[in-house]
């Protein structure tokens, strides 16, 4: 049977030189992860070219998908962040949709660029850099509040400050590991359901009963496994809201 | 389930290829650096060109939709205040045309009641005249006749007394007797 985890091996595609950063080595070649990567982007660019290039009226198909999707990134921002979740709606909707593409992109191509942990943390600090420099530019020293909210008698400091701060650390980790987790679990049964098809189907009679099992698996799991990939991508947007707002306003903090 | 479960034994117990040495190939830190440079540089790309170039476009069709159908909502509400002035304009024109019409009838009415009692007065009045004039004609035929009765009287008086007496009476005589 084929090795489940082999789908996560990287690849490369086109040799290009590696340049040393800092003493650290970084092959810039194109692999498969940063292949897909490129494809996810070309992708939405396209698909929002097309869904941007009439402006009617009465929207057309890939019209009424595109405006959805900003519906709903525009109204998740306004809800969360209030009135200035505009400003902050194109960063929330490029992580959103670069995510989702990335993650339906997996359903139909061989290699998911979410299911790279290197790829999900880099979204992640991504994300905590982007709210950590809002914060400042927006609150100067001011941003160090957020550790420590107000209206709590003052000896509960020296546990709530840091309890703070490790949540605050954590929350990268915590965005890249659910989303990485996600798309890694989701593709590794599915492999391991298929490989049952195959193996149990090579069985014979014996094992016929167990493939039509795991290939019903398969096609339930694949059905799940999309619901999946768009539920991750808006939850990793409902929390970049999540964390900016909390900057964004931390007057109310 | 059970043949389920032994596949799972089966792929766990199948020794993994060459190139993943144990554990996950995610973890292989050699191609960390290549995935984070090629992630930042396509996400600022896309973000770029999304929020500079293609989200702008879309929330503009969105809110073009928005003011035209706010517009045409706006359009369709003053037409229908204009409509309902017109109707309006129109119910009092229709009541003022009635009440225009009402008069003249009142009006002719008026007239055509107070000629008719013009010419009744007037056709009373020359009745009232040829009455007038008949009465007196009666009263003169009436004091003729009373007055050939008199006379007719002192005739037959003088004949009878003539007759009786066989001498006429005088006229005086007679007036004073038949007084």
């Amino acid at each position: 049977m084929a090795d489940p985890m082999h789908q996560f091996q990287i690849q490369k595609i086109v040799e290009l030189p590696t340049v040393t950063v800092f003493g650290m080595p970084i092959d810039l070649s194109i692999t498969n992860s940063v292949a897909a990567m490129l494809l996810a982007a070309t992708l939405l660019t396209v698909f929002y070219s097309f869904a941007s290039a009439k402006r009617a009226v009465v929207p057309g198909r890939l019209q009424a998908v595109g405006e959805l999707l900003y519906n709903l990134v525009d109204g998740l921002a306004d809800s969360i962040m209030g009135h200035e979740g505009k400003k902050f709606m194109p960063f929330v909707f490029t992580l959103f949709a670069f995510v989702l593409f990335m993650n339906l992109q997996g359903m139909f191509l061989v290699f998911t660029a979410t299911s790279q942990l290197a790829v999900t943390l880099t979204l992640g600090f991504l994300v905590i850099l982007t709210v950590v420099a809002v914060g400042v530019i927006k609150n100067g020293f001011k941003f160090f509040k957020l550790f420590a909210p107000s209206g709590v008698p003052w000896p509960l400091y020296f546990l709530l400050v840091p309890i703070e701060i490790l949540s605050f650390v954590i929350r990268p980790v915590t965005l890249a590991l659910r989303l990485f987790g996600n798309m890694l679990g989701g593709h590794v049964v599915l492999k391991i359901f298929a490989g049952f098809v195959i193996a149990l189907g090579g069985m014979g009679l014996i094992g016929f009963p167990g493939a039509v099992l795991a290939m019903g698996s398969v096609v339930a799991l694949t059905a799940l496994e999309f619901m999946v990939a768009f539920l991750q991508a808006f939850v990793f947007a409902v929390l970049t809201c999540v964390y900016l707002n909390d900057v964004v306003h931390l007057d109310s903090h | 389930m059970a043949t389920v479960h032994q596949g799972t034994v089966e792929t766990t117990g199948t020794p993994h290829g060459e190139e993943s040495s144990g554990g996950l190939p995610q973890l292989q830190f050699q191609h960390w650096g290549g995935q984070i440079v090629w992630l930042l540089l396509i996400f600022a790309v896309l973000y770029t060109v999304l929020a500079k170039g293609l989200l702008p476009r879309v929330s503009g069709a969105i809110d073009e939709r928005g003011a035209k159908i706010a517009g045409d909502i706006a359009d369709a509400r003053r037409l229908k205040d204009e409509a309902e002035a017109q109707a309006r304009a129109a119910a009092a024109e229709v009541a003022e045309a009635r009440a225009k019409a009402q008069k003249t009838a009142a009006d002719a009415k008026a007239k055509a009641s107070a000629e008719a009692a013009e010419r009744q007065a007037k056709e009373e009045a020359i009745l009232a005249e040829k009455l007038t004039v008949a009465e007196a004609g009666i009263q003169a035929a009436r004091d003729e006749a009373m007055g050939h009765v008199a006379a007719v009287a002192q005739e037959t008086a003088a004949a009878i007394v003539e007759k009786l007496t066989g001498k006429a009476a005088t006229a005086a005589e007679l007036k004073s007797a038949l007084a």
